[in-house]
């Protein structure tokens, strides 16, 4: 008896013995990534005109102290009294939770429950935070875009719940494009169950193509480069 | 196949051509009338081809990268049987569960059967326009089970009973002005709710976290899925394909089977020219890659797990005619990455929209993709609604030659006599003129003389007999006054005299 995996799978196997498929090839296509198209003059300052041609806003910071002046202004200006994080060692940024407590910033602890009415419940409440926190894995200078893996203590809620979201981002970390850093970098696919690129915050142009922020993640996309 | 069986089929093929043809013709009819429509394509479609344009022409290499992206996907498809193997090897040992569909019943059977084994009874859907082909709303609804569109374009369709017109702008035959009494009647939206766009926006926002919060699945499409990590791809700019991949305990994933790229690079290279394609984006606000379910800690390391994601990830794979496709002369249109971009750039489908095409899938994709997985029975018409300009060609990423496959799919109609009675006659006549000089001279004649009396402008607004049809949505030109022959005999007679 086949199931339907044998079928479709001998379906498509048939088809192929009849397709006209034209530009294939038995071997794998190849495309390297031209060396010129891989290093822009100024990446970081390309990075940031990208991104600020989207609509987020980039800071720069050098210590513990500027990054937490930084992230307790944007929360001051939208009257946040809580964020969602990463871990702090995940943000690779030692000391930040506790200077954030100091000045009066809670973090919100957010592991959800397995099940489905505590799942319910702790959304509901985490659905009131008005700021994310984390980190970034790589950002993209040609697009603005940041690049973040989800693992342990790297939830992506964090970057997509609250209207804010904030990220720090190490300066050596911009590449080029997505072509360049998954090049460099093919272990980031599948390192967690998800890697997100986030160019700028979220837009919709549905309506008579108009140009809308906000309407189901952040409104706001600060980030905070770092050295 | 019997004889009779066989006539049987092709009588019932020329039935539905017939009266799908005519269908076809009222609903441009009802386009071509309706100036709102009008002007509200010109401006979209306008919009989003320029963006197009601009965005190629910032990008370097960008013809090195539609190569590139063609051949990835030719590659990936002449070798499909083996990459969805390896994907969906890879997939399960992430953690998912793959469900083959041959149809789009049993897609939908299965999306239910998911939902069923969760007790779930409230569903978040991201735009997916697999899930349009296979009419899992329908299904879902059926089974008791509330499902809610979560793409402002796709609500705002799904409150209104209509379907989306457009692959990437589902809603570009709205204006603002219905969308606003839509919020009103179906959601009570007060006056300030809908004073402007932002604050209709502001609303569905509110309105779908409600839902988002409650729901028990999520429902989503696939962009492209990665074979060599059996990863899912997803983009948006709203973030409810994130939402709707996170919030909910189960996620289900339709994934068109012939949707793969062999490994996370050729993934890239796709992705740097998808959303430059469909709105002119370097890159779309959210690119999504899914492996796997949320990843629980081991025994070992308590609360080392990731701590949210869906706790299921369901891969529904649909073959829904796709096969048929792919053993077929249109193969090639499965390369297609469904962008939109040869929509904003088709004079026909600028002037009609995606209704008027009558199928899930609009504008020269559609009327390659429709006949392709359905047959050309019902769908003869579409391959004659190009102007066969080439433009879809030059702006497709994948470099797929519609205007070679629109003429495949002509030629099928031809072969199957799926076209007009009087066309066949037409043709024949032709043939017996045009193979005869003495008699092509003289109609040549005639007809140029007809012509300079009846349109002294250059056109014919209005042809005779059947020949009336092709001018009910264009004008003709008129034949020249004097015909190639008259004009080109003095010339040789002129030259033969010089030499």
């Amino acid at each position: 008896m086949t199931n339907s995996r044998d079928r479709v799978l001998g379906a498509v196997r048939d088809a192929l013995l009849r397709a006209e498929l034209p530009h294939s090839s038995a071997d794998r296509p190849f495309y390297a990534v031209p060396p010129e198209a891989t290093g822009a003059e100024d990446p970081i300052e390309q990075f940031a005109q990208a991104l600020v041609a989207l609509a987020g806003e980039v800071h720069h910071a050098h210590s513990l102290a500027t990054i937490s002046d930084t992230i307790i202004g944007i929360a001051r200006a939208s009257g946040a009294s809580s964020y969602l994080s990463w871990n702090e060692d995940a943000i690779e940024c030692a000391g930040l939770v506790d200077t954030l407590t100091s000045r009066g910033l809670h973090r919100m602890a957010y592991d959800l429950p397995f099940d489905q009415h505590g799942r319910d419940e702790r959304i509901r409440v985490l659905a009131q935070v008005g700021i994310g926190v984390t980190g970034a894995d790589a950002a993209l200078a040609d697009s603005g875009a940041i690049v973040l893996a989800s693992g342990p203590g790297r939830g992506r809620l964090a970057s997509l719940l609250p209207p804010v979201h904030i990220a720090v981002v190490k300066r050596d970390r911009i590449f080029p494009s997505l072509p360049a850093l998954l090049v460099a970098r093919p272990d980031l696919v599948g390192a967690g169950s998800n890697l997100v690129a986030i160019a700028g915050p979220s837009r919709t142009a549905d309506i008579e193509m108009t140009l809308t922020h906000g309407v189901h993640g952040p409104k706001h996309v600060h980030v905070i480069l770092i050295p | 196949m019997s004889e009779s069986t066989s006539r049987g089929a092709a009588a019932k093929a020329h039935a539905e051509a017939d009266v799908a043809g005519a269908a076809f013709h009222t609903r441009i009819d009802t386009a071509l009338g309706d100036g709102k429509l009008r002007q509200a394509l010109s401006m979209t479609t306008g919009r989003l081809a320029t963006g197009r344009a601009t965005a190629f022409a910032a990008l370097p290499y960008a013809e090195a990268l539609r190569v590139a992206a063609q051949r990835i996907r030719a590659h990936t498809i002449a070798h499909l049987d083996r990459y969805l193997v390896e994907f969906t090897t890879n997939a399960e040992r992430a953690g998912c569960r793959i469900h083959w569909a041959e149809t789009a019943a049993d897609a939908a059977r299965m999306v239910v059967e998911i939902a069923r084994a969760s007790g779930v009874s409230l569903a978040v859907k991201s735009k997916s326009m697999l899930s349009e082909e296979i009419e899992l709303n329908s299904a879902l609804e059926s089974a008791g089970i509330r499902v809610v569109e979560t793409d402002l374009g796709e609500f705002v369709v799904q409150l209104a009973g209509d379907r989306p017109s457009h692959i990437i702008a589902p809603i570009v035959h709205r204006r603002r002005e219905d969308v606003a009494a839509l919020f009103r009647e179906k959601l009570g939206a007060t006056d300030e709710e809908v004073a402007t766009i932002p604050a209709m926006t502001a609303f569905a926002r509110k309105t779908l976290r409600d839902q988002f919060v409650g729901a028990g699945m999520g429902v989503s499409g696939v962009n492209l899925a990665v074979a060599d990590t059996g990863s899912l791809c997803l983009v948006t700019n709203e973030g409810n394909g994130r939402l709707t991949t996170t919030l909910p305990r189960v996620h289900v994933a339709l994934l068109g089977l012939e949707r793969l790229v062999p490994t996370s690079a050729d993934l890239s290279v796709v992705l740097q020219l998808l959303a430059r394609s469909a709105t002119g984006q370097a890159m779309p606000v959210y690119t999504n890659v899914l492996t796997g379910p949320r990843r629980r800690g081991s025994a070992a390391d308590a609360g080392g797990g990731e701590p949210d994601g869906p706790d299921q990830l369901h891969i529904v794979i649909v073959d829904n005619g796709r096969t048929r496709l792919l053993g077929s002369e249109l193969a090639e249109i499965l390369y297609c990455v469904r962008c939109g971009a040869c929509l904003n750039v088709c004079p026909v489908y600028r002037q009609i929209g995606g209704h008027a095409y009558g199928g899930v899938y609009p504008g020269p994709v559609g009327s390659v993709v429709m006949p392709g997985l359905e047959g050309l029975g019902a769908w003869s018409e579409l391959p004659q609604a190009s102007s066969l300009c080439g433009a879809c060609r030059d702006v497709c990423p994948v470099r797929i030659d519609l205007p070679r496959l629109l003429l495949k799919l002509r030629a099928q109609a031809v072969r199957q006599s799926l076209g007009p009675a009087w066309l066949r006659l037409g043709m024949r006549i032709f043939a017996a003129v045009a193979t005869r000089p003495a008699v092509y001279r003289h109609v040549g004649n005639l007809v140029g003389r007809i012509g300079a009396a009846v349109a002294p402008d250059g056109w014919l607004t209005r042809l005779p007999g059947p020949l009336a049809a092709w001018t009910q949505s264009r004008d003709f030109p008129a034949p020249a006054a004097k015909s190639f022959t008259q004009s080109w005999r003095p010339k040789r007679g002129a030259e033969r005299t010089r030499r």
